[in-house]
């Protein structure tokens, strides 16, 4: 492992942001932090970073307890580069932004040259290498950011919504970066991102916050709900002033009324045509993505809120479901869960 | 009108000359002003930056006691050393009243404050993700507090220009510890309150251009500073 968390809690003020009993990070591996705006996920990430302490907790890493003490951390430091969500460069040449972090290490000069060289050609930024780093465009101050990062060859590389304020282009590329140099040079990888498919294509496991804590599941499908009864009194959840979903008993026994639900998209059952009208948690709405993924078949389906649901590739091919078509949902009890 | 207009073309005759005595009064505001200014860059930028960068009790109301005494009038001032280094004070036997060293450290403290409160604001408007980065790039504290004042330098440059003009434009300072005496301690302020005082004007306004045209040339020589290094 190259990480162990342990009951990791950071307080602001009075809010808890993060609360995680338990997490570990494989080394070599690429890990997506999914999660919403508030979510935690830089702040986990800064945490990792070593750049900001837990208010509680422990964290290992390389199976040793770290202290937060700044004499302990600068050394491992030296191991771990975080690229922020909207990086800085220092004002001076792209160069000796990249230099930077080599002469801290002590670096001979032709070592430097040679290393400098090479991660402008990562990130394919060779001819920039004189240019003012404060001249550069988003994407390319990200590239220039990565490369800085790479060129310090760290054994693990943090990146917060590394793809989130460049153009679709810097976008591919920078993805293809990050999976050359997990690939090629064996760094763990760790970025955080609001796209799940981005994470899907991109990532060895997903780690998913909601609200500080982890969510043992996909990203998707979470919703703010409200706990009230219907006319019969029977207990249901209110998804967005929209969808109204029968709970159970005990998923009522709720002491809050605003609830976060996730719809474990697994559990939702997919319905034939003819099974039209629906009952009570029976959906229907247009299909609006079908994509192939891990084996199954996930299918975004607008039902006036967008709702998930993965089926088999059987299912997928006996039923025919295409994008811009009508589908049935059926969404058992079981699958609702309030987090 | 004519005054102004006859005072104005006399003055830049005499610029144009070179006039001896002229020069001589330049020479001595530059050299105090420089020096004053040199002394009081040594203690107030590294003052400034540590307050800026550091984290301890007291940090607000010490800014706030710095920003105060950016108003201190020269004449209190000037009073103040005076009580240290006239014959009856704690440092009369340096005979140092009516030096030049007087006029430099009257004008030290002068400044002190102004230097060291824009140094902390320079480093205060550099954005945070400036220390992150140097941190999480392998750089110790030493190192990261010179990222920080490395990108603050045209801020700084700015407060020990500010803090130029200010000493080379007062006159309180340098007429109380100075006492304006000819080729020795008489600065282009006091000569021109002197001429003024006589009804003289052609010199003072002659002082009075090289007085704005310095201040002009300093900032000037600034921005092309920082220009050339801004497009590096």
């Amino acid at each position: 492992m190259i990480y162990t968390v342990s009951d990791l809690i950071k307080i602001y003020g009075s809010r808890t942001v993060l609360d995680i009993p338990y997490l570990e990070i494989e080394k070599e591996q690429i890990y997506a932090l999914l999660g919403a705006n508030g979510a935690g996920k830089t702040t986990l990430l800064n945490i990792l970073g070593l750049l900001e302490a837990p208010t509680a907790g422990q964290i290992q890493y390389r199976a040793r307890p770290v202290h937060f003490a700044e004499s302990d951390l600068q050394p491992l430091r030296q191991e771990i580069v975080l690229v922020n969500q909207h990086p800085i460069l220092f004002t001076t040449t792209v160069f000796k932004n990249i230099e930077f972090g080599l002469k801290i290490r002590k670096i001979d000069k032709k070592d430097r040259l040679r290393i400098i060289d090479e991660s402008l050609d990562l990130v394919g930024m060779r001819e920039f290498s004189s240019a003012p780093a404060q001249h550069l465009s988003g994407g390319e101050t990200q590239r220039v950011a990565i490369a800085r990062a790479l060129a310090l060859s760290p054994m693990v590389f943090l990146c917060d919504e590394p793809t989130s304020s460049v153009d679709v282009e810097n976008q591919n590329i920078i993805i293809t970066i990050l999976r050359r140099i997990n690939e090629t040079k064996r760094i763990s990888v760790l970025f955080t991102t609001h796209d799940r498919s981005q994470a899907a294509r991109l990532a060895h496991h997903t780690i998913v916050l909601n609200q500080g804590r982890l969510v043992p599941t996909l990203y998707e499908n979470i919703f703010r709900g409200v706990l009230q009864s219907d006319p019969s009194g029977q207990p249901q959840c209110v998804i967005q002033d929209k969808l109204h979903l029968s709970i159970t008993a005990d998923q009522a026994l709720c002491n809050r009324q605003v609830v976060s639900v996730f719809i474990d998209p697994e559990k939702i059952e997919p319905l034939k045509p003819a099974k039209y009208p629906s009952t009570p948690n029976e959906l229907q709405g247009r299909i609006v993505q079908v994509i192939e993924e891990n084996g199954k078949v996930r299918i975004v389906v607008d039902a006036d809120v967008w709702i998930a649901l993965l089926i088999s590739k059987k299912s997928y091919q006996k039923n025919g479901f295409m994008v811009g078509e009508n589908m049935g949902l059926s969404i058992p009890a079981e699958a609702i869960h309030l987090i | 009108m004519d005054l102004l207009i006859d005072s104005f073309y006399s003055a830049i005759l005499l610029v144009i000359s070179v006039d001896a005595e002229m020069v001589a009064i330049i020479g001595v505001s530059l050299k105090v002003s420089c020096a004053s200014t040199a002394l009081a860059s040594i203690i107030g930028v590294p003052l400034g930056f540590g307050i800026a960068f550091g984290k301890f009790a007291g940090k607000r109301m010490t800014i706030t006691v710095l920003n105060t005494m950016l108003a201190l009038p020269t004449v209190v001032i000037g009073l103040f050393v005076y009580t240290f280094i006239s014959r009856r004070g704690l440092f009369g036997p340096f005979d140092l009243l009516y030096t030049q060293y007087a006029i430099i450290i009257g004008q030290v403290i002068l400044i002190i404050p102004l230097i060291t409160a824009f140094t902390i604001a320079a480093i205060s408007r550099i954005d945070q993700r400036y220390r992150q980065t140097a941190r999480t790039l392998g750089a110790n504290r030493r190192q990261t507090a010179w990222v920080v004042f490395r990108e603050a330098r045209f801020g700084i440059v700015a407060a020990i220009v500010a803090a130029f003009g200010r000493v080379i434009s007062e006159i309180g300072i340098s007429m109380m510890l100075g006492g304006n005496i000819k080729g020795f301690t008489r600065t282009m302020t006091t000569f021109m309150a002197l001429e003024y005082d006589k009804g003289s004007f052609v010199l003072a306004v002659a002082l009075g251009i090289v007085l704005m045209g310095l201040s002009f040339g300093m900032n000037l020589l600034f921005h092309f500073f920082q220009g050339r290094v801004q497009s590096q």
